[in-house]
């Protein structure tokens, strides 16, 4: 025989399930509210480490082209440092460093060749000396007079007898390449124009001969 | 217990704002105090400005030995020991910063956007417009100022007191330019010693531009042609 419930326990049984419900609902918003800033701190913590991290990474992919050893370069040492007055006779064409002459040759952009033992002077001090052979077309000659340009430690001119169309030469250095695109050249001109290779760091490229 | 929630939630959130800000100062403030790198205001400055210091002590070479005025040999020799001196504090900034004298930022590209402050100069530069080159790094020989071939040739052509015309008339230009940098980097570089060393020079030339001008009106005012 089921059990007659009063009024009265009828309207407490509904108060105390509206408490229930009320409790609950209160509950899912704390809820909700904590999930959701829970949420937003995430986000924002990682848009920065994201940043953080991309910012180094650029400043380190910058570093690295800019300090990375460029394939093909030959080196070169026990150069000579002596100041002679008549010609020399060196053993890379071009020279890359050895006897000169006591002026230097003035850094710049030349349509005649310049002079061997003056020239290394200025690699001496810090110059790259860019060669090319006369016959390398004028488009050529131009790309790399424009790769020369940011700089005024460079000697670009003509030379006769090399092995390859361009080579690029420093102190003790040097970069035979084949045109005036090679994406090298640029890499070997900030790495040594007035480089750690330099003999006399600060030594000036101007007010020698020309 | 809304209330309780609601504070709790507040409470995350400007917990977690604070640390954003905080993050984004650090991070700020890392970069401002660590090392310049390549594409700072600092290192655009150090390498622009020594090629510019490097021509003008070849243009007071040049004259020194073509002139036999003791006045303008005194400041033709001021200028290249100057700025010999002010070109190696640069050369050494960049070698301390360990970026060398390499470039991977165009010539003049730190000066882009930013303007000298006007009237300083006392020269007229309207329409002289800083220009960064799009074409690769661009060119040192095309910097503001700087004397072009055919005008170093004149220099070196003449003697006495038409060199010195013409190397007061050059060495203008080249402070007029020279200043304009100084300023821009002595208000915008984050090393203190960047801009205490561009806030001088941009004196200094300044100065000497009244000294450059009074000297060039004595001799008749500026070589026409050059």
């Amino acid at each position: 025989m089921a059990q007659q419930t009063s009024p009265r326990e009828e309207r407490a049984a509904r108060a105390a399930a509206l408490r229930e419900q009320q409790r609950r609902k209160e509950r899912r918003q704390r809820g909700l509210v904590i999930g959701v800033t829970a949420a937003v701190v995430v986000a924002l913590v990682a848009a920065v480490a994201v940043v953080l991290v991309l910012t180094r990474n650029e400043r380190a992919a910058e570093q690295e082209a800019l300090e990375a050893p460029i394939e093909g370069v030959q080196t070169f040492e026990d150069l000579g440092r002596d100041h002679v007055t008549g010609t020399v006779d060196y053993p890379q064409t071009p020279p890359v460093g050895g006897d000169h002459q006591a002026v230097w040759w003035n850094c710049g952009i030349y349509t005649e060749p310049v002079v061997d033992e003056n020239a290394v002077h200025s690699m001496e001090h810090g110059a790259v000396w860019i060669t090319y052979d006369p016959a390398l077309p004028q488009d050529q000659v131009d790309q790399l007079v424009a790769a020369a340009e940011p700089y005024d430690y460079t000697l670009v001119s003509p030379y006769e007898g090399m092995a390859s169309p361009v080579t690029l030469s420093a102190w003790g250095v040097q970069l035979a390449v084949e045109d005036a695109s090679d994406e090298r050249i640029a890499p070997f001109l900030s790495q040594y124009v007035q480089g750690e290779q330099t003999p006399e760091p600060g030594a000036a490229c101007t007010g020698g001969v020309s | 217990m809304a209330t309780r929630a609601v504070v709790v939630a507040g409470s995350a959130a400007t917990a977690a704002l604070l640390l954003v800000l905080g993050l984004v100062l650090g991070l700020h403030w890392g970069s401002a105090q660590g090392t310049p790198t390549a594409g700072s205001v600092d290192a655009g400055f150090s390498l622009d400005m020594q090629a510019h210091h490097r021509q003008a002590v070849e243009m007071s070479t040049l004259v020194l030995d073509r002139s036999d005025d003791e006045v303008l040999r005194a400041v033709a020799r001021d200028i290249q020991l100057t700025q010999q001196q002010q070109a190696g504090q640069m050369y050494g900034w960049l070698e301390q910063w360990g970026l060398g004298q390499g470039r991977t930022e165009p010539v003049m590209g730190w000066m882009a956007g930013h303007e000298a402050a006007p009237g300083m100069s006392g020269h007229d530069m309207s329409g002289h417009e800083v220009a960064v080159t799009s074409d690769g790094l661009g060119s040192v020989a095309e910097m503001p100022g700087m004397a072009t071939p055919d005008q170093m040739a004149a220099l070196e052509a003449a003697d006495g007191v038409e060199a010195e015309r013409i190397f007061l008339q050059l060495m203008t230009t080249h402070h007029v330019a020279g200043v304009q940098m100084a300023q821009v980097a002595a208000a915008e570089a984050d090393d203190a010693q960047v801009r205490h060393l561009a806030s001088a020079m941009a004196t200094g030339q300044q100065a000497e531009l009244t000294v450059l001008g009074d000297l060039l009106d004595e001799r008749g005012g500026p070589v026409a042609g050059v």
